[in-house]
């Protein structure tokens, strides 16, 4: 079964995991071309062994040093860093950062205030479809906007996703650009201690319509699975959005009379909000967005904007194994996160044991992700070769 | 540096005719200047250039006016006046092209050199670097906006910025989007202008603000916008500039004069850095009583909720850890201090494995062993602040109402929580945060709080019975960081590696 896990037999299937079933000539690929006009030798890598023990500035020249790297040591996890000036090694603090692929990570722990079906660690398939949401908003904005072809989704192991983008104007952005990349997708702001975190001060850019249309495909379902607004406390908070006080007691007034659907609430919610509006034409200047502004709260993903705006903060690699769960950081087409069954993610356990009930599952899916894996360096290798094709022919014209 | 001083003679030898070399009120300072000055010149003109970046300094941190507005510019320009600075005010006011007469050239020249100066005088820390870059890059664009329509275009000429705009085709096909994601007053037309097509990294102020429409890796910015591409052009340079300065500055050190010259320049330059003053140590025992009355706001509230949460995430470690070491906490305190709220709800092993690092990282023990400065409040305020998270500034990240109730909380009586909201809401976090100072000390010295660690040194002068007769605004630069003041970094967030959970 997939849920049986043990760590303890970690350090066993490891070493046997790394062999049969990690794509290192691709993932060493990967990274190569991540790592051009530099060697794969100047990439951090980063390891943790059984015992907690972290290992930093490792480097591989090539999938032999690292097939024999994987065996040796046989980290518990393993997390990608940055492309130096140098191969990186613990005494050389002034080596210098040159490149990283541009990152995301998002992490259900965040939506800890909307979801109501779990907590923390736990995740469910209802729970997941803020990460549906999430890939499909901002792999649009980084494809549209910014206009990046290369992006790879990963299933960080437990609880969310990472997303690398390889292309080499994002693996080359300084840190101001990562900020505002970071701040540009960032809408919903604010810490403990403020309840509405969502402010349209102006009109809305483009892309937070883009945005709104692609959640308005999951807002409904998304109200229902979590009961947004049909508990006593879900209503409580929905209520601390409205900053008109006038209208936020009449919804009050207006919900709690109904019976408690989320779904019907929502619509009462609505017509109350319209009529209010019409009526108090001078009152609407500052609700003017707020459905939208309350959806977005509900729905918009939520970003670890650190991790994006650090330049070399470490990342788990795809493919590695999360030592809690024993689940595979699978890689995934965006278009597919809907389909993403949370339970027939592999793991190592599975994949190793015939007699497993889903190892043949399994086994298909692990090949499928490895598929979606080599597809996108295929690409970005084409990529690379034209750039530097185009890159050659422009210091010939120089000439 | 190409820049040589002359010290026997003190006549000044022009290299190049004026007009030649300055065309234009406004310059991007490429080049530096090769003529040969006074050091008697070469001093007035830093402490000039030096007043008019304080003066902005003021306007922007301490008066807390919006940069640019039509206050800001008006206290700007009067200020220079009234420091005798009137071709500063000059070049402010209006930069052209048009003028060739002594005085205009001659207060370019002037601008021009003692820019360069002051590239020397700031190129020494990170954090010197950051205030500096900030200033000039406010001037620059000051002067920019106030330019005349045929002004900018010599300047883009002069300069060689050719850009083209986009077909009338593809304007309409846009239209919608342009006129959606394009910042602009309501009273302006979109279809009106001209939109240019540049690459989303030569504008990142205004992708960063969502006030530029995006597609496909190219902003498309109007005309007026042109002030982005300009200050990231304007600051990547400075930025290159001062290091490369920096690695430079053994050369211009073989000259005592100009050595103490310059580094009496950098320390009055925006106060203290409360790094902690090794004579005095707080003993971690005493946190809870003193977080009551000297801890500003922010602290506070970290404090709390460390006691009551046994846990802070990443962005309030940071911030209170290094609030802590400036007080005078020792590491040995400190990391007891954490450990002790950790474990209450988490293994002692975890903790030393997953935190320790980080508090001795902060105090310069581990990784790139250097040894941070707290943060100042621009730097908290203009923090991000997410979910689940509680550090920032409270007059900036907390709901009013939230704020009322833990003022209100405090034992803070109405007129004063309502004083402080007052300023609070509009947009004076500093101002605010003055105010709690005084309602909490019963004292109406309304100080400039520009950094937390500024906050709790005044309280416990006052507790202590070392009042003050003279309310001052700006905290005067202490005499005990000097010294050592270039083994102090700010520390930059890429340099931390943070431990995180999947
Ligand atoms: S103004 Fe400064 S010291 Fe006061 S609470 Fe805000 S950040 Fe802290
Ligand atoms: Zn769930």
């Amino acid at each position: 079964m997939a849920d049986q896990h043990d760590e303890n037999l970690l350090p066993d299937m490891l070493p046997l995991y790394y062999t049969r079933y990690f794509p290192q000539n691709i993932f060493c690929r990967w990274l190569s071309c991540g790592n051009n006009p530099k060697p794969l030798s100047n990439r951090e890598l980063s390891f943790t062994l059984a015992d907690d023990v972290y290992l930093r500035y490792l480097s591989i020249n090539d999938q032999k040093e690292f097939q024999t790297l994987l065996q040796k040591k046989c980290p518990h996890k393993l997390d990608i860093g940055a492309v130096y000036n140098t191969k990186p090694s613990i005494d050389r603090h002034d080596a210098v950062v040159l490149a990283r692929e541009l990152v995301f990570d998002i992490d259900l722990t965040d939506y800890d205030e909307v979801r109501t079906c779990c907590q923390e660690a736990i995740v469910c398939d209802k729970c997941w479809k803020f990460m549906v949401v999430a890939c499909e908003i901002i792999h649009t904005a980084l494809r549209d906007d910014f206009g990046f072809q290369n992006i790879l989704w990963v299933f960080s192991g437990r609880r969310g996703v990472h997303c690398w983008v390889s292309d080499y104007e994002a693996r080359t952005l300084d840190s101001p650009g990562r900020a505002a990349v970071a701040d540009y997708l960032c809408l919903i702001m604010g810490g403990e201690n403020q309840n509405k975190k969502v402010h349209f001060a102006s009109d809305l850019h483009s892309s937070i319509w883009r945005s709104l249309t692609i959640i308005d495909k999951y807002f409904e379902e998304i109200l229902q699975d979590q009961e947004l607004i049909s508990t006593t406390e879900g209503l409580k908070s929905f209520l601390k959005m409205i900053p008109d006080e006038t209208l936020a007691t009449q919804v009050q007034e207006n919900l709690e009379r109904m019976p408690r659907s989320s779904l019907e609430r929502w619509d009462t919610f609505v017509t109350t909000y319209n009529k209010y509006c019409k009526e108090n034409i001078n009152a609407t200047r500052k609700i003017k967005y707020l459905v939208e502004e309350i959806k977005i709260q509900y729905c918009y993903p939520r970003l670890d904007v650190n991790v994006t705006k650090g330049f070399n903060h470490l990342l788990k690699s795809p493919f590695s194994i999360h030592p809690k769960t024993g689940k595979v950081s699978v890689v995934f087409k965006p278009e597919h996160a809907k389909s993403f069954k949370l339970e027939e993610i592999p793991t190592i356990y599975t994949l190793l044991d015939d007699s497993a009930q889903d190892n043949v599952q399994h086994q298909s899916n692990m090949r499928a992700a490895v598929k979606n894996f080599q597809e996108l360096v295929f690409s970005l290798e084409k990529a690379e070769a034209m750039r530097r094709k185009n890159d050659a022919n422009a210091s010939l014209l120089e000439f | 540096m190409d820049l040589k001083i002359k010290r026997k003679s003190n006549k000044t030898v022009i290299t190049g005719s004026l007009v030649e070399n300055y065309p234009h009120d406004l310059q991007m300072y490429k080049v530096p200047p090769t003529e040969n000055i006074s050091l008697h010149e070469f001093e007035a003109l830093a402490l000039e250039r030096l007043t008019l970046l304080r003066c902005l300094s003021t306007a922007t941190t301490l008066k807390g006016l919006r940069p640019y507005s039509e206050e800001w510019t008006e206290f700007v320009l009067n200020d220079l006046k009234t420091q005798g600075l009137k071709y500063y005010a000059r070049l402010c006011e209006k930069s052209s092209c048009g003028t060739q007469d002594v005085a205009s050239l001659q207060a370019r020249r002037k601008d021009h050199i003692a820019h360069f100066i002051l590239r020397l005088a700031y190129c020494r820390t990170e954090e010197l670097r950051r205030w500096y870059i900030a200033r000039e890059l406010e001037l620059f664009k000051m002067r920019f906006i106030t330019m005349k329509s045929d002004d900018v275009d010599a300047f883009f000429n002069q300069n060689n910025l050719c850009y083209t705009s986009i077909s009338d085709d593809e304007k309409n096909e846009l239209i919608k989007y342009l006129r959606e994601s394009t910042f602009h007053q309501s009273t302006q037309n979109i279809e009106t202008f001209k939109f240019y097509k540049v690459k989303f990294f030569e504008v990142l102020d205004l992708v960063k603000a969502r006030k530029v429409y995006l597609k496909g890796g190219y902003a498309y910015i109007p005309h007026k916008d042109f002030i982005s591409v300009l200050s990231a052009q304007f600051r990547t340079h400075l930025r290159q500039s001062l290091a490369i300065a920096c690695q430079h500055l053994g050369e211009i050190e073989q000259d005592e004069r100009l050595v103490s010259l310059l580094k009496g320049l950098h320390q009055s330059y925006s106060g203290n850095d409360f790094i902690s003053n090794t004579k005095i140590v707080i003993p971690i025992e005493s946190i809870d009583s003193l977080s009551v009355k000297s801890f500003p706001l922010c602290m506070r509230q970290l404090h709390e909720n460390l006691r009551s949460a046994h846990h802070l995430k990443h962005g309030g470690r940071l911030q209170y850890g290094l609030f802590l070491k400036g007080i005078g906490v020792t590491l040995e305190d400190s990391l007891r201090f954490w450990r002790e709220e950790f474990t209450k709800i988490m293994e002692l092993d975890k903790f030393e494995k997953q935190y320790a690092y980080n508090i001795r990282y902060n105090y310069g023990k581990e990784g790139s062993k250097k040894n941070y400065t707290p943060f100042n409040c621009l730097r908290i305020i203009t923090n991000n602040v997410g979910p689940g998270e509680c550090h920032g500034c409270p007059f900036r990240h907390s709901d009013i109402n939230i704020l009322k109730n833990k003022l209100k909380g405090y034992g803070l009586e109405g007129q004063a929580v309502n004083d402080i909201l007052d300023v609070t809401k509009k947009g004076h976090f500093q101002i605010a945060c003055s105010k709690y100072f005084d309602t909490v000390h019963n004292t109406g010295l309304d100080l400039g709080i520009n950094h937390p660690n500024q906050f709790f040194e005044e309280s416990q002068k006052l507790l202590q019975g070392e009042i003050k007769v003279v309310p001052k605004k700006e905290p005067k630069p202490s005499n005990n960081i000097k010294k050592e003041q270039d083994n102090f970094e700010d520390m930059d967030l890429d340099e931390i590696t943070e431990w995180k959970e999947t």
